[in-house]
């Protein structure tokens, strides 16, 4: 089997979100960088399939400027046999629409039989580039895949997670795109081995304009914080006189 | 221009969820304030009476999509049908709830009609003539105001963002039934499962002490058990984060896949406030936060804020509450 984990190497800003004026983005701390903590749950469902199924190959890919070749090295420590950069140099916004192509047109002719995501990336929240990669190449697909079994070598069966605690059981053809929960599993870390391997290995360049790359469909006009709307009262004082405070509002209010 | 919005139902158990009604709320502001230019579409196995009801509560014209492939939610299924629907009338906005269905269907639906596709939005800005909308990033730390550059565009609204609509009682929508055939699909919904958990425990209590990921490690769990330990009748809550690191069990998380509880105090320790946590708690009568970071989400929507690393915090009230109220 052939499996392309689509990996993102997201932004997780400290306790300081800082806007640069000039770009009208995020400013980055070049420390805040890690992978997508969904993507590594797509990683790890992708890892339990080759060790059951011989002959399986997973592959990781990314878009992105050179930072991102870091997040691509991780999935390849954790267990990615190989690793795809897929560079486009401009820092920023990059769409899901852009990105599910970049994707798409890399993975066409490629027979992946399984092409995962995580189920959203934690910086911008989309949840949308998995199932436009389905919609794109005209695959099959699951979104939020809380379980995941193969019945056969073409058939995967799958639960969805749904609202208000219900699942949705599917039974899809490959190739097909899953976009994976988390908690589905529990990630692995790198092993040393992985982590001596990668060093020797080289990843597969392939610059965006080799790619097919459409225009973004929608544009980001501006980023903000948002008001400060706490409407509730912040208990003032040292931790000790906070604590006196806050049992004092328990008490008044018949919790104790 | 053609100004139709189309808003896609979200059903069960032979009725409208709720969020539809949010959509169509969302719907008709991008309307201008009526519902004059809204088609509801309700796509199932038998969806007239649904669509009758929408029709008599919102005013709205529906049409209700039945057909043989969609009794249960397809993704394949329903892009099929509505596919076709949906080039015929171009309409400017798709509407979805921002819901493990609609945020499923919009991107691959958004594909197929060459439209844009804007997911949790929560606000929309008025600008000459033009819409803009407002969604949130890193969890709502940030917020970003987005333009569609197609023309279509397909949005999800995010669940608790508008009230549900109401049209005036003298005027019901226009109802129609139409049939359409799925066909043959590769993927094949099997069936909808319940989860095992027992929660009943947490949707019952009166007090909810409520552990995050700031927590930090699971010895501290110790801390929350202690800390519910001096109020009558607690429970134990989490958010996800902390039972996808197998600190907690499943039948304590919190929030839209989760529970949602409606306790009279809810006490969240070292939870950021995520859209999908805060969602669960919504009839929460009194809700206190203690965390470190004091831009944290979670205290807009807290009545008491509360600054602190809560490994200093909850020892200090745990000595206080011995010192003055245990007899
Ligand atoms: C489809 C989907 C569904 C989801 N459903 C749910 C759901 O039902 N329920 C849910 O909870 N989440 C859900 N999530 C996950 C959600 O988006 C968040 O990732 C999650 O709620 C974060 O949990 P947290 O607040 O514990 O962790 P974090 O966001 O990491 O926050 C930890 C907080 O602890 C604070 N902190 C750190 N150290 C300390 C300390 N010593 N003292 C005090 N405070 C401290 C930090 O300042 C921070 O605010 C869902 C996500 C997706 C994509």
């Amino acid at each position: 089997m052939k499996i392309l984990v689509c990996v993102k190497q997201v932004y997780v800003p400290g306790t300081d979100v800082t806007i640069d004026h000039s770009s009208g983005w995020i400013q980055y701390n070049p420390t805040g960088f890690r992978l997508n903590s969904y993507d590594e749950y797509a990683l790890e469902e992708a890892l339990l399939i080759k060790e059951r199924i011989a002959d399986t190959r997973v592959h990781a890919v990314s878009i992105g400027p050179g930072r991102t070749e870091v997040a691509i090295r991780r999935a390849m420590e954790i267990g990615a046999d190989e690793g795809i950069q897929i560079r486009y140099e401009k820092e920023g916004y990059l769409s899901p629409y852009q990105t599910a192509s970049l994707i798409s047109s890399y993975a066409k002719e490629k027979q992946y039989d399984l092409i995962m995501t995580g189920v959203t990336a934690e910086d911008d929240m989309q949840m949308q580039t998995g199932q436009m990669i389905a919609g794109t190449l005209n695959y099959p697909y699951a979104s939020s895949v809380i379980k995941l079994e193969m019945k056969t070598e073409h058939l995967v069966y799958v639960e969805r997670e749904c609202d208000a605690m219900r699942r949705e059981c599917v039974e899809l053809p490959m190739p097909c795109v899953l976009t994976i929960q988390s908690g589905i599993n529990k990630p692995r870390y790198p092993a040393l081995s992985n982590v001596l391997r990668t060093k020797q290995q080289k990843l597969m360049e392939i610059p965006a304009q080799d790619l097919v790359m459409p225009e973004a469909r929608e544009k980001i006009i501006k980023v903000f914080l948002p008001e400060t709307t706490a409407r509730g009262v912040f208990l003032q004082g040292s931790a000790k006189e906070k604590a006196v405070e806050l049992l004092r509002i328990l008490h008044e209010k018949a919790f104790l | 221009m053609n100004d139709t919005i189309v808003v896609i139902a979200q059903h069960s158990q032979g009725a409208a969820d709720p969020v539809t009604y949010e959509a169509i709320a969302c719907a008709m502001e991008l309307c201008g304030g009526d519902n004059s230019c809204i088609r509801v579409i309700v796509p199932g196995k038998q969806t007239a009476d649904i669509a009758e009801k929408i029709a008599g509560t919102t005013g709205a014209d529906v049409t209700a999509v039945e057909g043989k492939g969609l009794k249960l939610y397809n993704a394949e299924a329903y892009i099929k049908v509505l596919e076709g629907f949906l080039k015929d009338i171009k309409p400017l906005y798709i509407v979805l709830p921002h819901t493990s269905t609609g945020y499923d269907l919009a991107p691959a639906l958004a594909v197929k009609l060459k439209a844009s596709c804007i997911t949790a939005v929560e606000k929309i800005n008025h600008a000459d003539g033009k819409h803009t909308f407002i969604r949130p990033l890193f969890n709502g730390r940030l917020y970003a105001e987005v333009v569609p550059e197609t023309e279509s565009t397909v949005i999800t609204v995010q669940p608790g963002a508008w009230h549900k609509a109401v049209g005036s009682p003298d005027k019901k929508g226009r109802v129609n039934v139409i049939t359409a055939d799925a066909g043959s699909t590769k993927t094949r919904t099997i069936s909808i499962k319940h989860s095992e958990y027992e929660s009943a425990a947490l949707s019952q209590s009166d007090v909810i002490i409520s552990a995050g990921r700031g927590i930090g490690k699971k010895e501290n769990l110790s801390l929350i058990r202690e800390l519910a330990g001096i109020f009558k009748r607690s429970a134990i809550g989490c958010s996800r984060a902390v039972c996808d690191v197998g600190w907690l069990g499943y039948r304590h998380q919190v929030g839209t896949t989760g529970v949602t509880v409606s306790p009279k105090l809810y006490l969240a320790c070292g939870i950021s406030g995520a859209i999908q946590h805060v969602s669960g708690i919504k009839g929460a009568q009194t809700i206190i936060a203690v965390n470190t970071d004091p831009h944290a989400r979670i205290f807009s929507v807290a009545d008491y804020c509360v600054v602190e690393d809560l490994e200093q915090f909850i020892p200090a009230v745990l000595e206080a509450y011995g010192r003055l109220y245990s007899e």
